[in-house]
């Protein structure tokens, strides 16, 4: 047990001090905060972006000012003082970003408003752009029907809208799809995580081999104490990455919504306009929604259980080869096997309760991932939590038991490559 | 009592005998050659003693105790393919390797400063191995092996890659060690080496044992047949010498010439030849046949032996 714990420091150490571990571990959760808070931003920037000039045919002679007075910085509208046909030329030239025709029967409410457009406008221009037109048209009719100021006031009513889902423990904004979200992205952060620790076993046992340190190492402790010491260490050192990047994601992202929010105005994500900045964060959603702590801690255990169930099988091909490209031929059926979960995320997601989802979770290949997805996604019957770990327990003790049987023969097998069929008559040996 | 004793020692791979019921002793304060050529089973001897193997038959007692995880803390092994973390500082690397041999850091550090000043390379501590020679890595390797005080030391071809100045500096603390108490388990197809250090042999071929005992017995047991001259003229009257299976010669150059006398052939039947035909001679000694004679007769006679049983 000592001499394990003395190989876990070694291995741990030397892989948390390089300068590639503490690179990746500070640009990973930018690049992840990025590839989830980009694409929102970009979406609320789109929609507030400048849609330039639109020239207005205004037969009603009353409407335009109105659209003017209402349109906010997207839009600029001008009286267009030319021939239909000579407007539309210079919308085609890009003059103009589009040409407004409001006919006069418009002013009754009857009649249409027609946009003509180069590009054809975007998919959120059509309501923002017919909300203007409306807006406009009610209030003039209001005008022109001289209807009281507490009719106008009622006709102008704009009550924001919050979300709240009812739970047993009380009420909480309602986040089902932003867990489903987070379960996604804890089941496919196990997915990664575990391929890319299982890689930096398996390379390590090469390392050793081929180098024929191994010889020494095994020289002054047992096979299985090298094999635990380094899957462990390498453990250790995934986790302080994780925990490294929970605490990093949670930092940013409580520093960077307030920052956003105050580029935003509030008024657009239908909420009042003094509403304060974590209001407009959660209307946004770009905030992470509270994550149950028990979720966390069961992802913690499942990717342990996970981790250890790979990555001893991982250090077994590592073992049995002398070079990454030899390996790559053994460790495919073990990488089919890690994919597989990944390819029923969805469905879990979609229907965590159904039973193909429960048997899937239960089988100690495929819990890692798909349990945290359910746990995410649902509430799971704690028996059944329960049960999932008790097989994956099994399932990691059993997966090192057999990797440590071939390892303490692969470790000193040099010479010819061998297959799958020589792991298992090395399993075999006594 | 010996510190070492293997007793019927059998190691199969499959089908392959690699080492066939070998017994023998190393005693506690001597240094002990195995020799035999390549693949004669010794490498697969010395995993055994380390405890990296288990043999199939047989035992291996250290301290009349079979070796185990404990023995593993009181023995340090040199494999022949050397090899150490290329990333790791040597510093590091020394003080986690004796780590694992049961030495405090503390211990470690004051021994690793002291053995780098030894072997005139105090400035490596800081240095990763993958900057070093291959030379200077083999001194680190060679320095992680008895960093730890093992009683046994276990050495593979430890000379192997080095230069003369290097091989001389590791004799001399290979003696030092052996003055300081420490059994020493030297493992060497290359005679001469095995001749000026060892204190006893064991010679094995195919995995079983032909010749074993202290050197001087070995030696001595072979008889003074041996001859060896030094003169200037015409040889050719060693080849016909050979030609009537008189004598073999083991090494011949222009002025010398070292042979073997078969079939009891006396001494002075050459001395009589040579003085008949040469100009002048310088030398003329009969001795003890080297060990690399010995070696060669010893194996061949075994090959005789499993062709006569095959046929």
């Amino acid at each position: 047990m000592h001499k394990i714990w003395i190989i876990l420091k070694s291995e741990f150490w030397r892989r948390v001090r390089s300068k590639w571990f503490i690179i990746i571990t500070l640009l990973a959760p930018l690049l992840l905060i990025a590839m989830i808070v980009v694409p929102g931003l970009i979406g609320f920037l789109a929609s507030e972006g400048d849609d330039g000039t639109i020239a207005v045919i205004d037969d009603t002679g009353v409407l335009l000012p109105r659209l003017q007075a209402a349109a906010d910085d997207a839009f600029t509208f001008v009286a267009a003082d030319a021939p239909v046909d000579s407007v539309q030329n210079a919308v085609r030239r890009g003059d103009y970003s589009g040409l407004l025709i409001l006919t006069s029967d418009v002013r009754q409410g009857e009649g249409e408003a027609t946009y003509y457009s180069a590009e054809g406008g975007g998919l959120s221009l059509r309501p923002r752009l017919g909300g203007l037109v409306d807006r406009a048209v009610e209030q003039q009719r209001l005008l022109d029907a001289e209807a009281p100021p507490t009719f106008v006031e009622i006709v102008n009513t704009d009550i924001p809208l919050r979300m709240v889902k009812l739970t047993e423990e009380g009420e909480e904004a309602d986040s089902t799809i932003a867990l489903a979200i987070v379960g996604y992205i804890m089941g496919f952060f196990i997915y990664v995580t575990v391929l890319i620790y299982g890689a930096i076993v398996m390379q390590g046992v090469i390392e050793e081999k081929s180098s024929r340190v191994v010889e020494v190492m095994v020289s002054s402790v047992r096979p299985f104490q090298l094999l635990m010491g380094k899957v462990l260490g390498i453990g250790a050192m995934g986790l302080v990455q994780m925990a490294a990047w929970g605490f990093l994601i949670f930092g940013i992202s409580a520093v960077a919504g307030p920052i956003i929010a105050l580029f935003i105005d509030p008024t657009q994500l239908d909420l009042p306009a003094d509403a304060s900045s974590e209001a407009v964060v959660t209307a946004m959603d770009i905030g992470i929604p509270t994550i149950p702590f028990s979720l966390v801690v069961w992802f913690v255990l499942f990717f342990l259980g996970g981790y250890l169930l790979f990555s001893s099988l991982y250090a077994a091909i590592g073992s049995a080869v002398e070079n990454p490209q030899e390996a790559q031929s053994l460790s495919v059926p073990l990488t089919l096997i890690v994919v597989v979960p990944i390819l029923f995320i969805t469905y879990v997601i979609e229907s965590p309760g159904a039973t193909l989802s429960v048997i899937l979770s239960m089988v100690p290949f495929f819990s890692p991932i798909l349990m945290v997805v359910r746990l995410a996604a649902s509430e799971v019957p704690f028996w059944q939590v329960a049960l999932s770990y008790l097989l994956l327990i099994g399932g990691f003790v059993g997966s090192i038991w057999v990797s440590g049987r071939i390892y303490r023969i692969g470790i000193l097998m040099y010479g010819k490559k061998p297959s799958l069929k020589d792991l298992v008559r090395w399993f075999r040996y006594a | 009592m010996p510190l070492l004793s293997i007793e019927h020692v059998t190691k199969r791979y499959g089908n392959f005998v690699a080492v066939d019921s070998v017994s023998f002793d190393a005693q506690p304060g001597r240094i002990l050659g195995l020799l035999g050529p390549n693949g004669a089973g010794k490498t697969s001897t010395i995993r055994m003693i380390a405890y990296i193997t288990i043999p199939d038959e047989g035992q291996i007692l250290f301290d009349g105790r079979p070796v185990g995880p404990w023995s593993q803390e009181q023995m340090g092994y040199l494999p022949e393919e050397r090899g150490l973390y290329k990333k790791l500082r040597v510093g590091e690397q020394l003080r986690y390797l004796a780590e694992l041999k049961g030495i405090p850091r503390a211990d470690a550090d004051a021994r690793i400063r002291q053995w780098l000043d030894r072997f005139d390379a105090t400035d490596w501590y800081n240095k990763k191995v993958e900057e070093l020679s291959k030379g200077m890595q083999q001194k680190v390797q060679f320095i992680a092996t008895i960093l730890p005080e093992p009683r046994l030391v276990i050495l593979d071809e430890p000379f192997s890659g080095l230069d003369p100045i290097n091989s001389e500096l590791l004799r001399d603390i290979i003696l030092e060690l052996k003055d300081a108490g420490r059994t020493i388990l030297f493992a060497s197809h290359r005679m001469e080496q095995v001749e000026q250090i060892c204190d006893d042999i064991c010679l094995i071929s195919r995995g079983q044992i032909l010749v074993k005992g202290s050197l001087r017995e070995v030696k001595s047991g072979f008889g003074r047949d041996a001859v060896m001259l030094n003169f200037d003229g015409d040889s050719s009257f060693l080849d016909d010498l050979e030609a009537q299976e008189l004598i073999r010669i083991s090494n011949r150059t222009h002025h010398r010439a070292e042979m073997r006398l078969l079939n009891g052939t006396p001494a002075r039947r050459v001395l009589d030849a040579a003085l008949q035909h040469v100009d002048e001679l310088y030398h003329f000694e009969v001795m003890e046949p080297p060990l690399s004679e010995i070696f060669v007769s010893v194996v061949s006679e075994q090959e005789k032996q499993r062709n006569a049983q095959a046929a």
